[in-house]
């Protein structure tokens, strides 16, 4: 039981993490009618990964050696983009608030790309729903004794400490300071993304589109990957025990980037403007 | 639900040509793993170092599995009563751990490359 728990935990912490963000983000630049756009890409994430999940059992043959590998990197990069884009927003306002008086952004400019929250809620789902789904849906096919049983139990409880986790998170969340509570979430999903966008390179080697060299190095004494701590980690910040030459420049490159994108010179003297024309 | 329908077989079947781009169309080692009870069979494979091959893993039990090769970041999902194919490049000599990730205590093994 207690290893299926954590086993959903850890596969919908992340999208209970950036459910409870976005969320946050709404209600903090009091945009709460935009809520719905968050349920519904979160309700259509879980009902695709559903749909994914089912669908995956009707495959044969090349669709299903490749369709999944397919649909998993895809969701990753578009993942990448959008916590890329929304972060940079975050960024933004956190600028725009720092020396004034106003604690809410404007509204209707905001509203404009709601939709693009809704996307990440959708993303943020179903990255790791298909997956969960399965796991779930095989739990109760084998669930035929009263062990069998609690590993379901302990796989649904997972799911369910997660969303109290992304509340928890909702409400921490409101009451920092709204500069410090962009400025926090800015650094976080910038990890995330980066953890994302190495996942992703290293799913391009697994599939043998890129090559597979010896791992950089090897911390696996020091925080196995295959720990509940380490495993947690692998989903939020994509820490790897060791990583591939590819994952490690993939992850510095990003960094490198985004640190350039949120925080450089470049665009420190119009935020306003530039946040108004990328919308 | 036809677009991304749509969208979704375009990029598998572009996926498809990208794969038979990779992939030689020499003869490949074919390796037999079988799903069975929650375990794999054999659980331990001997292959040769430095020559790519392909995992054949036939999935007989009633719930799906996720099988995983960490070092290799290699994970597929394969289906209650389906077969998937797996290509894995050339080893360096060494020992690779795989594991099925959805009953992890019990499906797990090695493949040795010598």
């Amino acid at each position: 039981m207690g290893a299926t728990f954590v086993i959903t935990l850890r596969e919908a912490f992340e999208a209970a993490l950036i459910l409870g963000i976005v969320y946050t983000y709404l209600e903090r630049i009091g945009a709460r009618d935009g809520y719905r756009y968050v349920t519904l890409g979160g309700a259509l994430g879980l009902l695709v990964s559903v749909g994914m999940g089912v669908g995956v059992g009707f495959l044969s043959g090349p669709l299903l050696d490749w369709g999944p590998d397919v649909v998993g990197v895809t969701v990753i990069f578009v993942a990448v983009v959008l916590v890329t884009w929304h972060a940079w927003w975050m960024r933004q306002h956190a600028r725009a608030i720092r020396g004034q008086v106003q604690q809410r952004v404007d509204a209707a400019r905001a509203a404009r790309r709601l939709w693009v929250v809704g996307l990440i809620a959708f993303t943020g789902v179903f990255r790791e729903g298909a997956e969960t789904v399965l796991f779930l849906w095989g739990l109760t096919t084998q669930a035929t004794s009263t062990s069998g049983w609690m590993n379901v139990l302990g796989g649904v409880a997972g799911v369910a400490a997660a969303a109290v986790l992304g509340w928890a998170i909702f409400h921490g969340g409101k009451q920092l300071s709204l500069s410090r509570f962009f400025s926090a979430t800015t650094v976080f999903l910038m990890l995330l993304a980066a953890g994302l966008f190495s996942t992703g390179v290293g799913r391009f080697q697994g599939l043998g589109l890129l090559p597979m060299g010896a791992p950089l190095w090897d911390t696996s004494f020091l925080l196995s990957d295959q720990s509940v701590v380490g495993s947690f980690l692998t989903g939020l910040v994509g820490y790897r025990a060791r990583p591939s030459a590819w994952e490690v420049a993939a992850y510095a490159g990003y960094l490198l980037l985004a640190v350039r994108l949120f925080w450089g010179p470049a665009t420190g003297g119009r935020p306003q403007r530039s946040a108004v024309s990328a919308g | 639900m036809s677009r991304p329908a749509g969208l979704i077989a375009g990029l598998v079947a572009g996926a498809g040509l990208l794969a038979g781009s990779t992939l030689p169309a020499a003869a490949q080692t074919e390796i037999v793993l079988t799903i069975e009870n929650n375990r794999f069979h054999p659980e331990e494979i001997t292959v040769k170092a430095a020559a790519p091959f392909m995992l054949v893993i036939s999935n007989r039990d009633k719930a799906p599995e996720e099988f995983e090769i960490q070092d290799l970041r290699i994970e597929k999902v394969i289906p209650a009563g389906k077969t998937v194919r797996v290509r894995v490049p050339a080893l360096k000599p060494g020992t690779y751990r795989f594991v099925g990730e959805y009953h992890e205590r019990t499906a797990k093994g090695s493949i040795l490359a010598e």
